[in-house]
């Protein structure tokens, strides 16, 4: 007997932000702020470890994912976020299937640990986090299968006309903006492909890049996106972009700083130990690859203390060229873009530039021509083929391939063939894109107020019209955060 | 969350090679029928094993896509954890009735042609969805092709060959081997065309009411389909296989199909053959089967 009618509901892993107020960790007595900062050290250490283990910047960026839903259904005073971290990363790494061993991960944590937060960990580290991947699972409902936005930017990027340089380089911007994002609950919030758009148009902004020709481009887009996306509008992308800057805020409610979830730091303990999420204190002590970024860190940024997840790239991608990554001048005829935000003379690093841009290793094999459905260059036709629903990207099934490898189960997906020289460097890193059957994303309905969306929660409509030229107040965070 | 109180009136409806088969309602929904299946998954040093979690996020994410010809996958329960082993439940939709019981159960003289059509068609749409988001089955035969009581057609069991490998072998089941396509009899490589092979099995069977190759064991099952077949071309033996093709060779021409399936018309034998061709790289596809002769004037019945 079949009940076609009744649709069993999946587990919404999106959140309005009156949901990630109120989260188990605030209910358990934690403040808002307190809980983002417990968020920010808790990827952080995931990040690092993750590039420690060389592990690739997909299973990096699913183990964030893991963490941020985990404390969507629990207290961090119930479960210490480091053992949290491992116990994601663990899992991880054996969804895409670039496992590393249980203790290694503890063993690598731990160099990144004072003492006193391994304490954490109880005195059988590993029985610790095995027990945890059971409630992990549990909690996340075996949704393993997380996408990032890192394919999206590197699949609309394709479609983008113009100078490819420059979109290389607002492409690698582009890139860094969604490493640091995952410090942040934006994957709570919002699809990986929104987010993209977001990244996107953030560089683009900021790098002084126009897009102002796509592929397929039909009279009634305005914006680029709408090739993508329907009903992005600019001030959810706003939103995002500032949920992305407040990172390199330097004006932070909280001081970055370690203190156990379960306690409060006393103000009198001796900091006996270096602190694993340091500025302003003094830097960690980073490898050769990474000291290139962290001399481009501007000493007053605080949030991101050190790319966290480029050096999950290096790991991967050709090595560094020698001379500093590049930043984009501010533009000379308008207005400087964020001329009264401190922490942005320095951008966060880029991802590094490829030395042999047209080479595509590590997928030999995988011809385009095995991929009876591709999506389209650009899609002009995806608009049709799904509902289009608020805010959330369309089409999105669109890329299921029917070419399977022998053994049946999973590939990657090859990369797109004619993306130009500069953003090769992605797939260098032999990062094909996971791409099961895109999974139909929930439908949320974004928070509209009559008036208009989001962006009225903390900008009075006195402000300039241009989101980026706006003075200091226009980078406040949302209320919640305050 | 998840956990088995959601569900009750629990009854014993099966015991097979992947476990333990419950029917149940689903408190929450209405008190709908699902079928729990409980399986055991081993756990290593490093926690659940890797294979096993790939294939039920795997078939999570399938499940977001609804499709009509695939069994949904609910839910997934944990239950307890033992020393080495940790007991999950799949929550999975429930049909009263399988493709072999509805054969056995159908009077002579045998399904309506329009029926068995409808039938072959729902399966390769499912067979091609699932082929799409690169799962095989692998183990497709009557038994685990559900039927409604409106005739649709929905396929179970599939891509659990990983999550399953630890239950099985705890459980002394026999596994029938009629529907294997013969580069897994052979031990050879294999991908998604096995399943098309099953199906050519099951659209025989659904004319006749009895297997196409009812082999005993994995020798003789080589050897009932050769029977029918044919010997195998030399170029089409598999290079990855310990037996040699000479083995094979002796057998003849193999059997007329429209003789052994007289029930069936021209297009429909076409098909068949088509589905059961030794050569894994010439079997047709779920994508180009759909589009034979055999469906030309037919209409899907989007309905139900």
């Amino acid at each position: 007997m079949t009940q076609p009618e009744i649709r069993f509901k999946m587990p919404n892993w999106y959140y309005d932000k009156k949901a990630l107020r109120k989260t188990p960790s605030f209910l358990d007595g934690i403040s808002n702020s307190k809980e983002m900062r417990y968020r920010r050290e808790g990827v952080r250490l995931i990040v690092k470890v993750g590039a420690k283990l060389g592990l690739k910047y997909e299973t990096t960026a699913s183990g964030t994912v893991y963490f941020h839903r985990f404390y969507m259904f629990h207290s961090f005073k119930q479960f210490p976020r480091f053992i949290t971290s491992c116990c994601c990363l663990l899992l991880a790494g054996k969804v895409e299937e670039t496992p590393k061993k249980c203790k290694q991960i503890i063993a690598t944590a731990q160099e990144f640990l004072t003492d006193r937060q391994f304490q954490q960990f109880g005195d059988d580290p590993r029985e610790e986090v095995m027990t945890l991947e059971r409630i992990l699972l549990k909690t996340i409902k075996f949704d393993l299968q997380v996408q990032h936005p890192y394919q999206f930017i590197l699949k609309y990027a394709k479609g983008i006309l113009g100078d490819r340089d420059k979109i290389g380089k607002m492409v690698q911007m582009a890139w860094t903006f969604i490493n640091d994002s995952f410090q942040t609950t934006l994957c709570l919030q919002w699809e990986p492909e929104i987010i993209a758009i977001a990244a996107i148009y953030l560089a683009s902004k900021l790098g002084q890049f126009e897009i102002s020709d796509w592929q397929g481009r039909t009279p009634s887009q305005r914006r680029w996106w709408e090739a993508f996306a329907s009903e992005v509008s600019n001030d959810l992308l706003e939103d995002i972009c500032h949920q992305i800057l407040d990172l390199y805020q330097t004006t932070h409610p909280e001081q970055p700083q370690d203190s156990p979830a379960e306690e409060e730091v006393s103000p009198g303990t001796p900091k006996r130990h270096r602190p694993a999420s340091p500025p302003p204190q003094p830097k960690l002590k980073l490898e050769k690859k990474e000291e290139i970024h962290a001399i481009a860190q501007d000493k007053k940024l605080q949030a991101p203390p050190m790319p966290p997840m480029v050096s999950t790239i290096n790991s991967v991608a050709p090595p560094l060229p020698k001379e500093p990554p590049q930043f984009f001048a501010p533009p000379p005829s308008e207005p400087p873009l964020i001329p009264s935000h401190q922490g942005f003379q320095s951008m966060p690093p880029l991802p590094p530039i490829p030395p042999q841009p047209n080479a595509i290793p590590n997928q030999p094999g995988i011809a385009a021509a095995q991929y009876p459905h591709p999506p389209p260059p650009l899609h002009p036709g995806l608009n049709t083929q799904g509902p289009p629903v608020h805010a959330r990207p369309v089409g999105s099934n669109s890329s299921v391939s029917s070419a399977y490898p022998p053994h049946g189960y999973f590939m990657q997906v090859p990369p797109p063939q004619d993306f130009t020289a500069s953003s090769h460097q992605f797939y260098q890193s032999g990062t094909g894109v996971h791409h099961m059957g895109t999974s139909p994303h929930q439908v949320r309905q974004m928070p509209q107020p009559a008036g208009g969306p989001i962006r009225d929660h903390y900008r009075t409509s006195s402000q300039s019209h241009h989101p980026y030229m706006r003075g200091q107040s226009a980078y406040m965070m949302p209320p919640q955060r305050r | 969350m998840n956990a088995l109180k959601n569900y009750d009136d629990f009854n014993h409806i099966g015991t097979g090679a992947f476990g333990t088969v419950y029917k149940a309602r689903d408190k929450k929904n209405e008190g709908r029928f699902v079928a729990l299946k409980k399986v055991r998954v081993a756990i290593t040093d490093d926690g659940v094993p890797l294979s096993v979690l790939r294939e039920i996020s795997l078939l999570k994410q399938l499940e977001t896509f609804h499709h009509r010809n695939i069994v949904q996958l609910y839910d997934i329960c944990h239950g307890k954890r033992g020393e080495n082993d940790l007991v999950i439940f799949l929550v999975l939709e429930h049909v009263d009735q399988d493709l072999g019981s509805f054969l056995e159960k159908c009077p002579a003289p045998g399904l309506d042609p329009d029926l068995i059509r409808s039938i072959i068609h729902q399966m390769l749409t499912g067979i091609d969805f699932l082929h799409s988001n690169r799962i095989v089955h692998r183990d497709l035969k009557p038994q685990n092709v559900l039927i409604t009581d409106k005739h649709v057609i929905k396929l179970a069991d599939f891509g659990l060959a990983r999550i399953y490998e630890y239950q099985m072998a705890l459980t002394p089941v026999v596994v029938t081997l009629w529907y294997r396509a013969p580069e897994v009899l052979l031990q050879s490589a294999y991908a998604s065309a096995v399943d098309l092979w099953s199906c050519g099995c099951i659209m025989a069977e659904l004319f006749t009411r009895k297997p196409l190759f009812p082999g005993g064991s994995e020798n003789a099952q080589l050897g009932k389909i050769l029977e029918v077949i044919g010997a195998p071309a030399r170029e089409s033996w598999p290079e990855d296989v310990a037996m040699s093709w000479e083995h094979f060779s002796l057998y003849g021409k193999g059997e007329d199909l429209s003789k052994l399936i007289p029930e069936a018309d021209a297009a429909a034998l076409n098909l068949i053959g088509n589905l059961v061709e030794f050569d894994p790289t010439k079997r047709v596809t779920a994508e180009a089967a759909l589009a034979h002769a055999y469906f030309e004037n037919y209409v899907p019945d989007n309905d139900s």
